[in-house]
This record gives structure tokens, C-alpha cells and sequence, in this order.
């Protein structure tokens, strides 16, 4: 999709109308004015639709994905790797895939390493908060297989708490790790899940709908 | 190690120039100490010490490369 063409009654409509098909706030779009809206006499006799054409600004993009690209490969050296990068658009999303050596340095417990990386490159490339990128940095595909084996553990604990009927504590989680498991369990009716304690502490607790309820 | 953080904190701040980063070697320790200007500390802390806590884990990892370990200390 290079660009759209949309209509409002006025040309703020027709913009808004664009923002919302490409998902974008005004800024990352670069907007033509086809033709001014008419509001016509009285708002029904010869009204004109404001109409233009919206395509997504391309260049501070490629900037992003450069700038990740290379700060990233710049914490690697300082890690002392040999890992190369690759770096993928994904609308608002830049992947960063690490192929290294295959020691898990680069993950850490729990991804912590991984996630740090994530976390000081996204603070790099969007130094300016317009046209916000989200940075994903994965390696040896652990993201993927993070994400199975938290879904395995919330189908395990899950049962576990129809068992017992008792509310269960998962371990502290990051939000990303928290959201998995709430969605995990989301369409079971017998089960409900909720996030307990603050900051690094915060954890999911999954209990059985009945028991809430009465709390 | 020195490098590394030089290069991230320079990379965060909007005054890359006051970025001052100094390196104290112990036998297995080093502590770093970052000096980054008045405003733009909070660049360099982030959102509830976020930013903090991810450049020390980096520097903990590359850190266990060498079997050394690394304080990072961001002096106001």
C-alpha cells in the first residue's frame, strides 16, 4: 500500500480518515490536498468532499532502522562478540535479529540480557518522541520459544488451580511475559487472571472465576 | 568497558560533549563512574532506573566475558 486516497467533509476529516487506515498519527504521514471541502449552502445544497492523498514518510524510517542496526552491532562489540545483525521493517516495529555465536550470553537469565539491549536501543532510536518505533531484538529465536514456554506454564498452573482451587502466584514477570500469560488464559470460563504488586515485582495470579468473585 | 558505556550514555543524552565516564580497575572489580550533565541525568536513569538497570545488565554481561565484575556508579 504506497498511498490511499481518502474523503471527509473537511480536509481534518479526510486526514484523520488516512491516519486511521495506516494506524499512524499525522506526523509520519505525507498528505496532498486533492481538492478543499465545500460545506455548501445550508450543509446540503452543493456540498464538496475534501479529499487527499496520504502516503507514509519513508525517509525517517530507513534513518531508524540504521541507527538500530548500528547501535546494536556497537553494544555487540563492546560484548565482545563476533555476532552480525540483521534488521527488519515491520510497520511500526524494527526487528533486530542477532545471529551469534550460540552461547547464550547474549539472552542472559530470563532474557534479561536481551531485553536490556532492547530497551537501550529503543531509548536510542527514539531519542525524538515523533514517528515512535517499538525495537525487538531476538536471537536463536528466543523470543518465539519464550513465549511457548510461558504458555505452557500458565496451561499447567491453570490446571493446577482448578485442582486446588486455590488462587496461584506466578513469579514476578516483565509486562510483555505477564501479557502472555494473562492471553494464554483468557478464553478459559472456568479461570481468571490478574497482576498483583508493583514495579519489578508485579506478578500474575491465576484463580478460578468462582473464587474471585467472592473476594 | 569503559567505551561501552561511554558510547551508550553518548548516545542517550542531548549533551553528548559533558558525557564523562571514568574507570576505577580493582583486581576483579572496576567500578565505572558516569557523569553525564544536570539535565540529562534523568536520560541516563530513565523511567523508575529502567535505563540504569539495562546498562548494568549489559555491563554484567560483558563483565562474565572476561570473569571480571563491573559497578556501574552514575555520579550526580
Amino acid at each position: 500500500m504506497d498511498f490511499i486516497e481518502t474523503e471527509g467533509k473537511t480536509v481534518e476529516d479526510a486526514i484523520e480518515k488516512a491516519c486511521q487506515e495506516f494506524n499512524l498519527s499525522e506526523e509520519m504521514l505525507d498528505i496532498d490536498v486533492i481538492s478543499d471541502g465545500a460545506p455548501g449552502l445550508f450543509g446540503f445544497m452543493g456540498t464538496k468532499k475534501a479529499k487527499i492523498k496520504a502516503s507514509i514518510k519513508k525517509v525517517e524510517v530507513e534513518d531508524k532502522l540504521e541507527l538500530a542496526k548500528k547501535s546494536l552491532e556497537r553494544i555487540l562489540v563492546g560484548l565482545r562478540t563476533d555476532a552480525t545483525v540483521d534488521v527488519k521493517n515491520d510497520g511500526n516495529k524494527i526487528l533486530l535479529n542477532i545471529n551469534g555465536d550460540g552461547s547464550g550470553v547474549l539472552i542472559g537469565r530470563r532474557g534479561r540480557t536481551l531485553d536490556a539491549m532492547q530497551h537501550i536501543v529503543d531509548k536510542i532510536v527514539n531519542r525524538s518522541l515523533k514517528d515512535r518505533k517499538r525495537i525487538i531484538i531476538d536471537t536463536e529465536r528466543y523470543r518465539e520459544r519464550r513465549i511457548e514456554s510461558l504458555e505452557n506454564l500458565a496451561l499447567k498452573l491453570g490446571e493446577k488451580v482448578k485442582k486446588l482451587g486455590k488462587p496461584v502466584y506466578i513469579t514476578p514477570l516483565n509486562a510483555h511475559d505477564r501479557r502472555i500469560i494473562h492471553m494464554t488464559l483468557q478464553g478459559d470460563d472456568q479461570l481468571a487472571t490478574t497482576s498483583k504488586g508493583d514495579g519489578l515485582l508485579r506478578r500474575v495470579v491465576i484463580s478460578t472465576k468462582k473464587s474471585r468473585s467472592f473476594s | 568497558m569503559k567505551d561501552l558505556v561511554k558510547y551508550i550514555a553518548k548516545s542517550l543524552v542531548d549533551s553528548p560533549d559533558e558525557v564523562v565516564v571514568s574507570e576505577i580497575e580493582g583486581e576483579r572489580t572496576s567500578v565505572i563512574e558516569l557523569r553525564v550533565a544536570k539535565e540529562d541525568l534523568g536520560k541516563v536513569i530513565g523511567k523508575q532506573g529502567r535505563t540504569a538497570r539495562a546498562m548494568r545488565t549489559i555491563l554484567s554481561a560483558a563483565s562474565t566475558k572476561i570473569n571480571k565484575r563491573s559497578v556501574l556508579e552514575i555520579i550526580e
